[in-house]
């Protein structure tokens, strides 16, 4: 009873997905679902040029890794002292950063757009990576809080009894400790930062720049009326290496739910 | 410690920034011009002609490059890309593509640069034409942009389809009801063709009020704008009355359906696939048609110099000047914020010197705006429609030259789509946009009519 | 010997710095900014472009008149409603409960492809709503094959399609909270219920619920947050469309500000959403707090 009922659900899943795949090996797609008459890669080998797929690539690339190291940088410092030392500093300071997490961030895209005018950081890589990191950044404090917390704190001291500065000792000891909670740490906001589509939409502005989200979305409007096979083409090679890096988290982290909440727009 | 912290931090930092920022950069030293401009799929004339006046002005400046930066998206993408691009110096392009009707509210903005002096020195300026050159021109007089090309409408229909239902031939409609009778007849004889169509909604955005709306607005003797007071007209039974007729012809079926009206992409259905196929019997649409189906055109198609017809849209009644024509088109203007000035309007004059504005009039079919463009040979018989468009500029229109009309078009928009989508009656959203108009210019800036 | 300490305490925190500096500038900064360009009438062209004036609430009073604003707001209020509180939220626990009792080859397949909808990059998804909802699209083919009659999903009830599109793309994250909150009853309790003599149902609703009523109220807020945030889903879909039938306050902010050129305007929207976020988030946080012991 549950299988069937649990079937039929995950069969409504899976229906738009299916679009997705086989229209991307049928060179005559339309909206509708139906296996290809004569499965071919052509829209694959259509999409896989240096201008509609490569750079877009590699903006979207150098956006979520930059996020994540930035997010993950700062989130491991901002950590520290909050799991190590007891203050009054620390509840407060946690739950605004909890409320941090709350924003509806596509409500501040219109004021984030005035302010990068202001500051003429529109259209930068750079200042983008560091305005997706600030969104990301409340929820890496949290996590890599409660993975530094999970570090007992007699493993440091024995490092500080042989002599080892706090710094040399957060970083010979402790974050090799937290590897595998880092790694996840930084897995979820380069997710992130990769799916977002608002924020490069508003912020970057040249063709030079944009990540593939937004090329995708110039795509639909251009071409998108007409090659709907290239267009799933397209959207399933952007959408593959976030489905294989999930796919590790999954698997390595077991409890994906820890994790749940680093993952949303 | 601390200082190795933040040592670290900063480390971490750069290395992010520096993997973020390793982005081709400008290439050091050189001067750059920054040229944006619109790009699509059926729109690649304007491309050509950059990427040819960048040949022409980098051979002439050693060490300075031209930057193109096309921008791929629909007329009304691209002016908010634009836009937003402007708002910032840093973004600002030195050259770019503006449409006529957003020129006096950039200039207002302080987005564009004034080229009165550099203008009164470029010989080739006493060549365009001086209905034109007020298109560049701003409150205070001075002049702003230059004119690339203007246009105007009309109605294009397929011969066969009107054949097929028993028209006669040449069509030419004296009336609104005119037009309704001969789109239910064809209706009648095939009810799988669109007989007569009409742009309207939020979607086509500024199609559905130069390739439409207007056409039915100014044929009532109403208008948008009262000139003289400078107010915006609300409350006229012309408003409404050019409601009601889309409302007829999209209540009976005799243009596409509403879903479809709403598709940003429908017009390139309208030129692709319709009026090729003949499931389509006629449209109101701009005097650059003719480029979409010529050679070299997006949708090759040459049986339309024998297939289509073209006709002017009439007044409400048949009252004079018996036609109606909307005028619009698109100019070159430098940011007001360019640091090279001089260089950034060479290069505009360059792109549009006498070879690349021919070689762009006849590729995108506009109605030339030089007069040494319009004697030449090669643009009167570019297509066999030159001579009826380019008449109708006896009767054309200009939109409201103000800086707040953007936005009130899109109230109008807004009232086509609430009427077409049955949402709305004409009636309330004739309200509704008075409304709209007085929330965007002022209770005090409108007068009723 | 005191002030030694205030110094040193100050210097451990330090590394907190980097953190809230970026969090400083790039979001207390723009809420600020937000709630201050309400106020003024700056423009995205014409002459408040580049000085902007101060309007004081008039920004406020014109939202209050627009007929497009409480429609906005209702429509908010619906897509919240319907795909996060009733959609998400029940799907996502009739899942959780589901999947603990069917086969695991059965879970494990389930689960993912709910999932994959749910990694997936925003945009892609909105993609594959879009066609799936579009009138020649996989909904249709469906209906017209079991002989219903067709539906133009995204023209005559785009409502109800984003609202679908949104269930299917956010369900995930209520199941995976439910999975992990089911995982943590205590057998005993259910068991005790079952020796009891009470049946699936009423152990569900008696004693299972109850005990996950903390993840149940967090759960929602989370979801309501998220949910009051979609723009792309929608933009991509209907475009707010026809006739803003389906511009929640997201799209009516950026259609306002950067289609109409409105910024002024345009924040107000958008203040009007931050403060709602504000509350629930709020709310959130007290919640959170009763929960601790």
């Amino acid at each position: 009873m549950a299988d069937a009922v649990l079937l039929v659900i995950g069969a409504c899943f899976v229906l738009p997905l299916l679009w997705l795949v086989l229209g991307s090996l049928d060179p005559a797609a339309g909206h509708g679902t139906k296996v290809p008459l004569r499965p071919a890669l052509d829209n694959f080998s259509a999409v896989l040029t240096p201008e509609l797929l490569f750079r877009p690539l590699w903006n979207s690339l150098l956006l979520s890794a930059g996020t994540g190291a930035v997010t993950l940088a700062a989130a491991v410092l901002a950590a520290y002292p909050l799991s190590r030392f007891r203050s009054r500093f620390n509840t407060p300071f946690l739950y605004g950063i909890l409320f941090g997490t709350c924003l509806p961030v596509t409500a501040i895209m219109v004021p984030v757009y005035g302010l990068f005018v202001q500051l003429q950081l529109l259209d930068s890589l750079p200042a983008t990576v560091l305005f997706l990191s600030a969104t990301s950044l409340p929820m890496a404090i949290w996590m890599t809080r409660n993975f530094m917390d999970a570090v007992p704190l007699a493993v440091e001291e024995a490092a500080w009894v042989d002599g080892a500065s706090r710094l040399a000792a957060l970083r010979s000891i402790v974050l090799p400790l937290m590897g595998p909670g880092l790694g996840v740490v930084f897995i979820f906001v380069f997710i992130q930062a990769w799916g977002n589509f608002f924020v490069p939409f508003v912020l970057l502005l040249s063709e030079a720049n944009q990540p593939a989200a937004v090329s995708i979305f110039s795509f639909f409007g251009q071409y998108g009326a007409v090659a709907y096979g290239q267009l799933a083409a397209f959207s399933i090679l952007y959408s593959l290496p976030v489905l294989a890096l999930y796919g590790i988290v999954a698997r390595g982290a077991g409890n994906p739910l820890a994790l749940s909440g680093a993952v949303r727009g | 410690m601390l200082r190795r912290v933040s040592a670290t931090v900063s480390l971490l930092a750069a290395a992010a920034l520096a993997l973020a920022g390793c982005t081709p950069a400008d290439p050091a030293g050189g001067k750059t011009i920054k040229v944006a401009y619109q790009k699509t799929d059926s729109f690649t004339a304007l491309d050509t002609m950059f990427q040819d006046a960048k040949k022409e002005f980098e051979a002439a400046h050693q060490g300075v490059t031209v930057e193109l930066q096309p921008i791929q998206a629909n007329d009304d993408d691209y002016g908010t890309k634009l836009a937003l691009a402007l708002r910032s110096p840093a973004t600002a392009p030195d050259v770019f593509y503006e449409d006529t009707f957003k020129v006096r509210s950039d200039v207002d903005a302080g987005y564009l640069l004034n080229l009165d002096s550099r203008l009164a020195a470029w010989k080739d300026w006493d060549k365009f034409d001086a209905g034109a050159k007020e298109a560049g021109k701003a409150d205070d007089g001075g002049t702003y942009a230059v004119p690339l090309g203007t246009d105007t409408r009309a109605i294009w229909y397929n011969k066969k389809v009107f054949e097929a239902a028993g028209i006669a031939l040449p069509w030419r409609p004296a009336t609104w009801q005119d037009i309704l009778d001969t789109a239910r007849k064809i209706k009648a004889s095939n009810p799988t063709v669109i007989p007569f169509n009409m742009y309207a909604g939020k979607g086509t955005g500024e199609g559905t009020v130069m390739q439409g709306f207007y056409e039915l607005l100014y044929g009532t003797g109403a208008g948008l704008y009262d000139q003289d007071a400078k107010k915006w007209v609300v409350g006229s039974a012309g408003f409404k009355d050019s409601l009601t007729f889309l409302q007829t012809l999209y209540q009976e079926n005799l243009a596409v359906p509403p879903a479809d009206a709403l598709d940003p992409n429908v017009w390139k259905k309208v030129f692709g696939d319709w009026f090729p196929k003949a499931q389509l019997g006629a449209t109101v649409e701009g005097s650059y048609t003719p480029s979409f189906w010529q050679k070299g055109g997006s949708y090759e198609w040459p049986a339309y110099a024998q297939d289509m017809g073209v006709a002017p849209f009439p007044t409400r009644n048949g009252g004079a000047p018996g036609a109606v024509s909307m005028s619009g088109g698109w100019t070159l203007a430098v940011g007001a914020e360019t640091k090279q000035p001089d260089l950034a309007f060479t290069f505009l004059t360059t792109a549009l010197n006498a070879k690349n504005s021919l070689q762009f009039t006849v590729a995108s079919s506009q109605i030339a705006v030089r007069t040494d463009v319009a004697a030449d040979p090669g643009y009167q018989s570019a297509n066999p429609f030159v001579k009826d468009v380019s008449s109708l500029v006896s009767v054309t229109r200009y939109r409201p030259a103000t800086s707040d009309y953007p936005r009130i078009s899109a109230a109008v928009q807004e009232a086509t789509e609430a009427v077409i989508t049955g949402k709305r009656t004409p009636e309330q959203a004739a309200a509704d946009y008075d409304t709209a108009v007085a929330g965007i210019v002022g209770g005090d800036k409108t007068v009723r009519k | 010997m005191a002030r030694h300490h205030q110094r040193r305490q100050l210097a451990r925190y330090l590394p907190v710095l980097p953190a809230i500096l970026l969090l400083a500038v790039f979001l207390a900064g723009p809420v600020l900014w937000a709630f201050q360009a309400s106020l003024t009438n700056a423009g995205l062209t014409g002459r408040h472009a580049r000085n902007p004036e101060w309007v004081g609430l008039e920004n406020y009073q014109r939202l209050l008149q627009d007929p497009v604003f409480p429609l906005s707001l209702a429509l908010t209020v619906l897509f919240v409603g319907g795909s996060a509180v009733l959609g998400q939220n029940v799907l996502g626990l009739a899942l959780a409960v589901l999947l603990r009792r069917a086969r695991p080859a059965v879970s494990a397949v389930v689960g993912t492809a709910v999932v994959a909808a749910w990694v997936l990059p925003e945009i892609v998804a909105a993609f594959a709503a879009y066609a799936f909802f579009s009138r020649d699209g996989t909904l249709n083919q469906l209906l017209g094959g079991m002989g219903l009659a067709e539906v133009d999903w995204l023209y005559a009830v785009p409502m109800l399609a984003v609202i679908m599109a949104n269930v299917w793309r956010g369900t995930a994250f209520s199941m995976l909270v439910y999975r992990a909150a089911l995982g943590g009853v205590p057998a005993e309790l259910t068991e005790a219920a079952h020796m009891d003599g009470a049946g699936a149902w009423q152990r569900l609703v008696f004693i299972t619920l109850p005990v996950i009523r903390g993840s149940i109220a967090t759960n929602l807020m989370l979801v309501t947050l998220q949910t009051l945030a979609v723009f792309t889903l929608i933009w991509v879909m209907t475009a707010g469309g026809p006739a803003n039938g389906s511009s929640t306050l997201p799209v009516m902010a950026y259609q306002e500000a950067f289609k109409f050129g409105d910024i002024g305007y345009g924040t107000a929207v958008a203040s009007v959403l931050i403060l709602i976020g504000a509350v629930f988030g709020a709310a959130y946080l007290r919640l959170l707090r009763e929960q601790k012991p």
